[in-house]
């Protein structure tokens, strides 16, 4: 029964998704505190890549950053003309490649509203099988949504280069891979039944930049382990220079 | 002609008391040597940075890490300085300017990867210098 009930669901809803709208090379930047607020004044999502696009044709602002460990996604949704919302999602699907095919969107992280005027959400981790949203063992990542005013603000962060995670469950976001991510809008919170919107953007997993070393910095390094090693050996020879005393006071007392 | 001829007993007893004086003087080139040693081994890893728990987490275990650092630092300077000292005293030469600057320079070098660490090394070496002259036998 269940495995008829889980086909019917694979026929009858299939994510709507269409071609990558855009490659996104994210930029390196401070961990942003994933609350569902962009806090200008701590200058969170500074070095975020910004830009204006649309979920099929629902526009919103789509903030893109990477530290060594994890990815941030923030969404930014205005939304006039729905007044009575109750519940809103929005969940990024994510490929384990660039390919674009639903099969391959294995994973799923929604911030999901329950009550949007009290601000009452839940941050749920999928698996996707098939169209099936089956919850993972083990949460991974985190996300955070707010409604102010009119606009809803998502923020998620997803771990990266983590082989730690549940490898069958998550995405493993390798770094220097490309990745699709399907950012999908939605009300009600049945998936993938209740995408309204979805648009796919695929996204580089860049190495963390290397940390160069200033040239003083080296050198006093450098001269400090020089002195280190010069200690070791003035102090073995020192070292023989006592045995060899006590040599030469037997001598002398005989 | 003297009557009463110099004692043998009395010139036994000083070369007892200079060999005394003189295993005395080597026990401490010795103990001294090795805390010197234990002290310098410390201070690679804490001023290397092999050993960082207490480094960039808050302003005490910051605190911490700078006294750890200095303190090795001038205890192997303390404890070389006795030693040295001692052996010179056993050869029968004064310590010369020359290993006195020496084992300053090793000392400090020790201390410059932190800049707190240097400021108070230097401090400490000043401070053991003057205790270290005002304890000589004049």
């Amino acid at each position: 029964m269940f495995i008829i009930n889980i086909f019917f669901i694979s026929v009858l809803f299939t994510i709507p998704c269409h071609g990558a709208l855009e490659e996104i090379d994210p930029n390196f930047g401070k961990a942003p505190t994933i609350d569902g607020q962009i806090d200008s004044f701590a200058n969170e999502w500074d070095e975020a890549y910004k830009i204006q696009t649309n979920l099929t044709d629902l526009p919103i602002n789509l903030w893109v950053m990477q530290s060594s460990s994890k990815l941030y996604i923030a969404v930014q949704i205005e939304l006039s003309e729905v007044v009575n919302r109750t519940s809103e999602f929005v969940g990024i699907l994510i490929s384990n490649s660039s390919s674009e095919d639903i099969k391959d969107f294995i994973d799923a992280k929604i911030v999901q509203f329950s009550n949007i005027t009290e601000d009452e959400f839940d941050y749920f981790d999928y698996f996707i099988n098939n169209s099936v949203f089956i919850p993972d063992s083990a949460s991974n990542g985190n996300g955070a949504a707010k409604l102010e005013g009119e606009t809803s603000t998502y923020e998620f962060s997803i771990p990266i280069n983590n082989p730690q995670g549940s490898i069958d469950e998550d995405v493993y976001l390798e770094y220097g891979e490309l990745f699709a991510f399907n950012i999908t809008y939605g009300l009600t919170p049945s998936y993938p039944q209740g995408i309204m919107k979805s648009s796919i953007f695929l996204i580089n997993i860049n190495y963390p930049p290397r940390s160069e070393l200033p040239l003083l910095k080296l050198t006093i390094f450098v001269f400090t382990i020089v002195i280190f090693s010069l200690a070791v050996v003035l102090y073995g020879f020192y070292i023989y220079r006592i045995i060899k005393l006590k040599e030469i006071m037997e001598r002398y007392r005989r | 002609m003297s009557k009463i001829s110099k004692s043998p007993n009395k010139k036994a007893n000083s070369k007892a008391k200079q060999a005394f004086n003189e295993k005395f003087a080597y026990r401490s080139v010795i103990i001294s040597v090795i805390f010197g040693g234990i002290f310098l081994i410390i201070s690679i890893f804490f001023n290397i940075e092999i050993i960082t728990v207490f480094m960039d987490k808050n302003v005490l275990l910051d605190i911490v890490d700078v006294l750890i650092k200095t303190s090795v630092i001038l205890l192997f300077f303390f404890f070389m300085m006795v030693s040295i000292g001692n052996y010179k005293e056993i050869v029968g030469k004064p310590i010369s300017w020359r290993e006195f600057l020496f084992l300053i320079v090793l000392s400090l070098g020790q201390s410059i990867l932190n800049l707190w660490v240097f400021i108070f090394t230097v401090l400490g070496i000043i401070i053991i210098l003057i205790y270290l002259y005002l304890t000589q036998e004049i």
